[in-house]
């Protein structure tokens, strides 16, 4: 009962975006010229292939993010579970146990100068 | 079966309409909140007050060319504006804009998406943000959009991080994921008239949430994701006529469910604002107007906090904005969710 009111707001939300793509291809002017039809390089000749290569710092953002946001995400339960249990102390302590790998692990990152954008 | 069919497309109506109605109003209230703050006039010409100058601004975005250039990847050029503004309209499925009430002899609550597991799910499909963006970037097929695309998404990645701690602090302190749970614990006074909001058991939290709003909706000071003497206008560079303004509507939505969230976690939700509580007692009803009343006093006090910091704060480098995410303030969140997950298991001793 309650996806199906989910399922209805997506498909509601879907028509409501696709419809407001359609207003403008049908109502909009058509006046084509080439020149509007090319890459916008601040009206300068495109050089090159826009699928170059990207500094890498950007890709070891999103690998870092990924390992750290799973970490966020296996503590979300743990902070549900923690009032139902009766054994806390041992929730305590796997939390703790737990922050210490990530922060060895955040050291490790900072260390290594992954994040370091400035040279 | 059939009374449920009409609930359930009242509610979506309902939810869609109210931030998509209220969308004139808040650009309009940032225009004109910028001209205040510049000490010049705004747009002030059409209809009183300048009020329909958003309008007119709809009516030109519909009738504008839209163009579609040829070196674009064209199924998905067309698909990312629109998987950006579904994303943002997702989390506002689970935001209650008031509190369950009896009517039609059954318990009603005021949100699409009923579930005991409310915030995880707003954070879940928020965090999809960055796919129409990404997508945008690369379908375009310019060098600006896709740096603008991979500055955008590494930025919002990074906030992410410190504004999920604040959450699991929050999540742990509540102990539930149910928003309704949530507002209740939040409704009671200290001294007969401080509200016991989330803010004041968690200020350092609060703070986290509040800039990872900023970073997560690409708003001032830290829209790196554009630029003019850059990357021009970033993602949506190549974007034109309704396209381009379903990314505008879409930064905005996501603003409003973020600040919604944040309302939810620090400032009591849809409870009611103190000194209502005479008027609220006399009937269900009235005391479910003036929750809806609430919640929108406190989103709109969001939004112009929103115009307040734009104009006041400037902005950011990128190493600085990478370096304040990554450096200052995950490691804080961290540090706060370990003081307070200690602090509340040595109380109960």
């Amino acid at each position: 009962m309650e996806f199906a009111s989910f399922v209805v707001f997506f498909v509601i939300a879907c028509t409501l975006s696709a419809v407001l793509l359609g207003i403008s291809s049908l109502l909009g002017q058509k006046r084509k010229s080439v020149r509007e039809m090319d890459i916008y390089e601040s009206g300068v000749n495109p050089v090159g292939s826009a699928t170059r290569q990207y500094d890498i710092k950007f890709f070891v953002t999103a690998i870092l993010f990924l390992l750290f946001d799973v970490e966020i995400v296996f503590l979300l339960p743990w902070a549900l579970a923690y009032k139902d249990t009766t054994n806390q102390a041992f929730m305590i302590a796997g939390f703790v146990f737990f922050m210490v790998i990530l922060l060895v692990g955040y050291i490790f990152v900072i260390n290594s100068k992954a994040l370091k954008w400035e040279e | 079966m059939l009374e449920a069919a009409i609930e359930i497309l009242l509610k979506t109506v309902v939810i869609l309409a109210l931030p998509l109605g209220a969308l004139p109003l808040i650009i309009h209230v940032e225009r004109r909140g910028a001209a205040f703050m510049q000490k010049r006039l705004g747009p002030n010409r059409v209809g009183p007050f300048g009020l329909l100058q958003p309008l007119a601004d709809v009516a030109k975005f519909m009738f504008k060319e839209e163009v579609h250039p040829t070196h674009v990847r064209p199924f998905f050029y067309t698909a990312a504006p629109m998987v950006a503004l579904i994303v943002a309209l997702l989390p506002l499925a689970c935001i209650p804009v008031a509190g369950p009430i009896e009517a039609f002899g059954r318990t009603i609550y005021p949100e699409v998406f009923r579930s005991d597991m409310g915030i995880f799910f707003a954070f879940a499909v928020s965090a999809l943000g960055s796919y129409g963006i990404l997508l945008a970037g690369w379908a375009s097929n310019n060098k600006y959009s896709m740096l603008g695309a991979l500055r955008a998404c590494a930025q919002m990645v990074s906030y992410e991080l410190s504004l999920s701690t604040s959450v699991v602090a929050m999540i742990f302190l509540f102990g539930t994921n149910d928003i309704h749970v949530m507002v209740q614990a939040q409704s009671g006074y200290w001294l007969g008239f401080i509200p016991q909001w989330g803010v004041f058991y968690q200020p350092i939290a609060a703070m986290l949430f509040l800039v990872g709003i900023f970073a997560e909706s690409n708003r001032l000071p830290f829209d790196l994701a554009e630029g003019e003497s850059e990357i021009v206008a970033g993602y949506h560079l190549e974007y034109s006529s309704m396209k381009f303004a379903l990314f505008f509507m879409a930064e905005y939505i996501h603003m409003i469910a973020l600040s919604a969230l944040f309302i939810i976690l620090f400032f009591g939700g849809y409870g009611i604002l103190p000194g209502m509580e005479g008027l609220a007692s006399k009937s269900p009803y009235l005391l479910m107007l003036l929750q809806v009343v609430s919640l929108i006093i406190k989103i709109a006090c969001m939004i112009w906090f929103f115009v307040w910091v734009r104009w006041t704060l400037p902005r950011f480098r990128y190493d600085q904005l990478m370096n304040l995410g990554w450096e200052r303030l995950l490691p804080l969140g961290i540090a706060n969710l370990i003081v307070t997950v200690l602090f509340v298991y040595f109380r109960n001793q």
